[in-house]
């Protein structure tokens, strides 16, 4: 049965102009998405700060500044765009984007903007001619593990943000409550989570798809299996000063409260890839 | 009438598709609940892609995509964006047993050999770099370099 969700936009052969929830604000959209979703939690109530739609997109392109990307783009404070989740969902084309960075800047100044770009155009085309990488390891895992070593579902800790590791309990509070988290940050969260809980990359992926509002099986699968080292030559891990170069003043970054990340990188390997020689 | 099909991947009213279906082609929304609890989206998920929908402020409708796109366009043209989603993918192949399906791929930022090596992020750059460092401007329809030098508004 075809239910209409807005019957007037529907039988008005009129343009339709202006958007009743528009009016009411954001609220009336919650109300609605929650009317709409009849299986979701009630517990499940956060909203992330991006807004949908055009607007949105035009508000972050606005703000784009390809030459402080380039010289800042890996530190969690850095210029970094937000503009993932609209670019995910085609609310606005990556040429679009890339012509709007060329006109700021140089080519040469835009180029680690564009080569960011780049990454999605990269993880789509592998998407469109391998779907079946999404899901499954693209390769063996380089860490001395095999894929039985690893847990099937995240744990309960995880999943709710009480690790007890600092800084990895504020990157879930962010993911869980903006759908949002910085580059680096996602790769410390899935670091943490496929090398230091020897959790399989496919929970993480599915547990970030569910909350990114960017969420998107090419660009976020395969980064997690470039973590993972089943889709590149190494395991992707770090220490606690990495995360504290990175990092502004609201990450804790202390070392009381994220001991299993201190130590040497050599430290770290040896603990985390027992089954491997010692390479750094 | 025609109509098109705006999904998930693709909420836009500049994308070729609209270019390819006409003018008088109807872009129609589906709003799939049943997908999203299959993929477990969140609250938040649901609510920027609802703003995103809304904000085309073309139709939306709520269900099955196949179910509303067959009893909307009964045997019509259909046009889509394509996307490599083998869940649209699978919609797109059921109606087009029963209908013309047209599917208009989304511009890509690169033009690189068909054989280019993949395996790598880098390979890939190497080879797509040129291409995706000059503006659309730059470029004609096909996506090749058409000039040069630089250009500035
Ligand atoms: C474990 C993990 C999961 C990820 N999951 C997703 C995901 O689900 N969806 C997603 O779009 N990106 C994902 N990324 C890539 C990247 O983290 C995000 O695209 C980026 O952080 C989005 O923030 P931004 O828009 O501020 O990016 P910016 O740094 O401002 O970059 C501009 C745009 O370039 C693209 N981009 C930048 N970096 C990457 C990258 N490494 N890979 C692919 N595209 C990139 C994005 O479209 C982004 O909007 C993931 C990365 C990791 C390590």
């Amino acid at each position: 049965m075809v239910n209409l969700l807005d019957k007037q936009r529907v039988e008005s052969t009129q343009p339709f102009t202006v958007a009743l929830l528009e009016q009411s604000g954001r609220e009336a959209v919650f109300k609605r998405v929650r009317e709409l979703s009849p299986n979701l939690p009630a517990s499940d109530r956060a909203v992330g700060e991006l807004k949908g739609g055009r607007g949105g997109a035009e508000q972050c392109l606005d703000a784009i500044d390809p030459v402080k990307y380039g010289s800042s783009r890996n530190h969690l404070d850095g210029a970094v765009t937000q503009l993932s989740p609209y670019i995910r969902h085609g609310v606005i084309s990556m040429g679009e984007v890339r012509d709007r960075a060329l006109k700021l800047s140089t080519p040469k100044q835009a180029e680690k903007f564009i080569q960011q770009l780049l990454w999605r155009e990269y993880w789509q085309r592998i998407y469109t001619a391998h779907p079946e990488r999404i899901w499954q390891d693209v390769e063996a895992y380089k860490t001395g593990f095999s894929p039985e070593d690893y847990a099937d579902n995240l744990p309960r800790d995880i999943l709710e943000g009480r690790t007890g590791v600092g800084c990895i309990d504020g990157f879930i509070a962010q993911l869980l409550g903006t759908g949002y988290l910085h580059n680096h940050a996602r790769l410390y969260l899935a670091g943490y989570i496929c090398h230091w809980r020897r959790v399989k990359w496919q929970a993480g992926a599915q547990w970030f798809l569910a909350h990114l509002l960017d969420g998107d099986p090419a660009s976020n699968n395969l980064s997690w299996q470039w973590v993972a080292s089943t889709f590149s030559h190494k395991p992707y891990y770090f220490n606690l000063e990495n995360v504290d170069k990175f990092s502004g003043f609201n990450v804790d970054t202390r070392p009381e409260t994220n001991a299993p990340l201190a130590g040497s990188y050599e430290t770290l390997f040896a603990r985390l890839f027992p089954n491997l020689e010692p390479s750094r | 009438m025609s109509y098109i099909w705006v999904h998930e991947d693709a909420m836009r009213l500049d994308h070729p598709v609209f270019q390819a279906a006409g003018g008088s082609a109807q872009p129609v929304f589906i709003w799939d609940t049943q997908e999203h609890d299959k993929r477990g989206y969140s609250f938040k998920r649901r609510v920027f892609i609802y703003e995103s929908a809304q904000a085309l402020n073309i139709p939306i409708y709520a269900g099955e995509p196949h179910e509303v796109l067959s009893a909307l366009s009964d045997g019509s043209v259909l046009y889509a964006a394509d996307t490599p989603d083998p869940y649209i993918q699978q919609i797109l192949a059921e109606l087009g047993r029963y209908q013309d399906v047209v599917k208009i791929g989304t511009e890509d930022l690169s033009h690189i050999p068909a054989n280019a090596d993949m395996g790598r992020f880098f390979r890939f750059w190497n080879k797509a770099k040129k291409s995706a460092l000059t503006a659309s401007w730059e470029k004609d329809e096909a996506g090749h370099i058409i000039r040069t030098e630089r250009h500035r508004s």
